[in-house]
């Protein structure tokens, strides 16, 4: 599959960074980053907290506001002020470490309030294609439900059903399982693995080395700001090459 | 008590509905106002921010007996003298109304904008994530979070700008205490119609309360 | 604040009609008392709730008082009631205020006399608390007219300079004052007041504190 894809690099790059910087007052989050992400790509970031992963996911979608540097989603340029970043984050799907599912709204609001506000479906599409991305995450029972009456798990993956109503053609994960119990973690990555299966291009953010050696196409391991080595998950877990790489996942494994 | 309720009986309750009719004008215009400069205080724009904080600032500073002799006399001196308009002025009403809505507005306006900010950062995040703009992510998904939060501060300055109306007094607004001052100046019977007015007074907190329970009631998503 | 019968002066010291005259009828009677200016609603709370024994403030002698359960003194001041209006006013007389706004202060013999028109000439009544914003509301516009003690009027607007007057024909025939209080336990107290005031009179004093005051 990577080599196939190895063929056609230039037409298929979905997400260019380079040089990213971002600072918050006088602390510099981010230190120059550049990578390319590729269609149907899983990348998985991983790294020490503070290193700055979680910014950088940020910035694809403008989240965070760069302080320099250039991103391009399907080639077009976030920092251009000509740029609608509501347009770009209509295809760019995100879920949150937090869940995030709107309190006020049942689970079905939830997923149908994008698409129908957007005028990118009618009342009744959105409620059919609410109801498919609902069966496929595995809540189908759960659509008329209030977000509080939900297990975190189930949050999750209502979560990311809700970004999937968007038909995004990317998505990107801001550490989905950090705040789950243990024995939920599994139904949230099994939900992602589908995803992964389907050909869907994710940016994955996390501490689940496991899930990274299984799903990635690619690893970024980051500290201190800046991408410090980057390979498949054979090569960087197994093999690092650098001793911050190597330090950091004996501390976790 | 009995003298009081037959000779001015209908009078107080007249004076009841002028309160009443006070307090709804100036909570009102007070909402409209609050959710104004709450919202711009809650606005990345700096100029916005300070606005809200200015606007607080003078209108919490200024105690309501003040006000209400500013905007009676001194909005329509103002009118008069500045802009030439010889025939405006303001009946006992409309400055009521006016000094209530500002007051309450200031109080409101911090009521809502410590809701907006109390609502989790995430909820905010993930509508702009799904590309929805920031006034549809305000209205739709911020906002009623907020608001449910806020009701029972809300309904306490409610309570509070209800009973503010007898401030209005000064300026010869013919409410519950006006006219509680006038039957006690021609009955010479205080205690007794003192008690009347509180009593009237009760009635329609109790009303409010029971309204705002229904509303709270009804506004409660996750049950 | 009831200017002239009892009000702060320039020194800061509380003076007015009230004032010297019971100062003077205690002087003349031989008691003691303490006299505490709190305002016309809490005097009448006060004397009610048993706080105060008596009070004296420029209160009118009525029969709806009386039926109460008040007890009053001997009229010591008597005084019509007139209208006045903004200097540059058209108003003429009652006539003219059909559909207007007329500011009386409360608990007044002017007040009770714009009432006795209020239903006949066909005017609204708005109640101030004090002389003071009562004639704002005329200067100001907010009000057409306001009633007020004759004598003290045109104190008021020669000493203020107000741009007001008095509309010509417009008093009535007057009420007295008279000092006031709740319980039949303070009989005693009238009498004394009453024994005091007769005095004054004879003596002068009387006289000399109202020409002091209304000049």
């Amino acid at each position: 599959m990577t080599d196939n894809r190895a063929a056609d690099k230039r037409a298929a790059v979905k997400i260019h960074v380079s040089d990213l910087r971002k600072s918050f007052g006088r602390l510099e989050v981010l230190k120059g980053i550049s990578t390319d992400i590729y269609e149907s790509e899983v990348v998985v970031v991983i790294g020490p907290s503070g290193s700055g992963k979680s910014t950088f996911l940020r910035c694809l979608n403008r989240l965070e506001e760069p302080s320099g540097g250039q991103i391009l989603i399907h080639g077009v340029d976030l920092s251009d002020r000509k740029t609608d970043i509501n347009k770009v984050r209509e295809s760019v799907g995100m879920v949150f470490q937090h869940f995030n599912l709107f309190n006020n709204l049942s689970v079905m609001a939830n997923l149908t309030l994008a698409p129908v506000d957007l005028g990118r479906a009618s009342k009744e599409e959105a409620r059919q294609n609410a109801l498919q991305m609902l069966e496929r995450v595995g809540l189908a029972d759960k659509a008329d439900a209030f977000p509080a009456q939900l297990s975190g798990g189930q949050k999750q993956r209502a979560a990311i059903a809700r970004a999937l109503c968007m038909q995004p053609d990317i998505m990107l994960f801001d550490e989905p399982t950090s705040a789950l119990d243990p024995e939920m973690v599994g139904e949230v990555l099994a939900v992602m693995k589908q995803l992964a299966a389907l050909g869907m291009t994710m940016v994955i953010v996390t501490h689940e080395i496991g899930f990274a050696r299984e799903v990635a196409d690619r690893v970024l391991f980051m500290d201190g700001g800046v991408i410090v080595e980057e390979g498949t998950p054979q090569e960087l877990l197994q093999n690092p090459r650098e001793a911050r790489t190597a330090d950091f996942l004996s501390s976790v494994l | 008590m009995g003298q009081i309720i037959s000779s001015y009986g209908w009078l107080l309750a007249r004076a009841m509905g002028q309160t009443c009719l006070l307090a709804l004008l100036g909570l009102f215009f007070g909402s409209i106002i609050g959710l104004v400069f709450g919202i711009l205080g809650v606005l990345q724009n700096r100029v916005c921010r300070a606005i809200e904080v200015v606007f607080v600032d003078i209108i919490r500073g200024i105690p309501m007996m003040v006000l209400a002799m500013f905007v009676f006399f001194g909005i329509p001196y103002g009118v008069k003298n500045i802009l030439g308009v010889s025939s405006f002025t303001l009946n006992a009403l409309q400055a009521g109304t006016i000094c209530l809505a500002l007051n309450s507005g200031a109080y409101m306006a911090e009521i809502i904008r410590a809701g907006i900010q109390s609502v989790d950062r995430g909820q905010m995040e993930a509508a702009r994530s799904l590309g929805l703009p920031y006034w549809r992510a305000m209205q739709r998904v911020v906002l009623p979070q907020a608001v449910r939060t806020m009701i029972p501060t809300i309904v306490n300055q409610f309570i509070i700008t209800l009973k503010d109306t007898s401030i209005l007094s000064v300026i010869g607004f013919p409410e519950l205490v006006n006219t509680g001052k006038n039957v006690v100046a021609n009955t010479f019977m205080s205690l007794q119609t003192w008690f009347i007015v509180a009593v009237m007074y009760l009635i329609i907190i109790l009303i409010l309360s029971k309204l705002a329970k229904l509303l709270e009631r009804r506004l409660s998503y996750d049950r | 604040m009831f200017k002239p019968f009892e009000y702060t002066d320039d020194n800061g010291d509380f003076v007015g009609i009230d004032v010297d005259l019971l100062a003077a009828i205690a002087e003349d009677q031989g008691f003691t008392y303490d006299l505490n200016s709190v305002g016309w609603d809490s005097a009448i709370a006060a004397c009610q709730a048993g706080q105060a024994d008596g009070m004296i403030a420029g209160a009118s002698i009525t029969d709806e008082r009386r039926a109460s359960g008040w007890i009053f003194s001997d009229g010591y001041y008597q005084a019509t009631q007139c209208m006045t209006v903004a200097a540059d006013s058209d108003i003429a007389g009652f006539g003219d205020l059909a559909g207007k706004t007329v500011a009386v202060k409360t608990g007044t013999q002017g007040a009770a006399y714009a009432e006795s028109l209020k239903d006949e000439y066909g005017f609204d009544i708005v109640y101030m608390d004090d002389s003071p914003t009562m004639y704002q509301t005329v200067t100001g516009g907010q009000a057409v007219a306001c009633f007020e003690d004759t004598p003290i009027m045109a104190a008021s607007i020669k000493s203020g300079d107000l741009p007001l007057r008095i509309v010509e024909g417009s008093e009535n025939e007057g009420a007295p004052y008279g000092f006031a209080v709740f319980s039949a336990d303070e009989q005693e107290l009238i009498d004394l007041f009453n024994a005091g005031l007769k005095s004054i009179r004879e003596n002068g004093v009387y006289d000399e504190i109202l020409a002091a005051y209304l000049g």
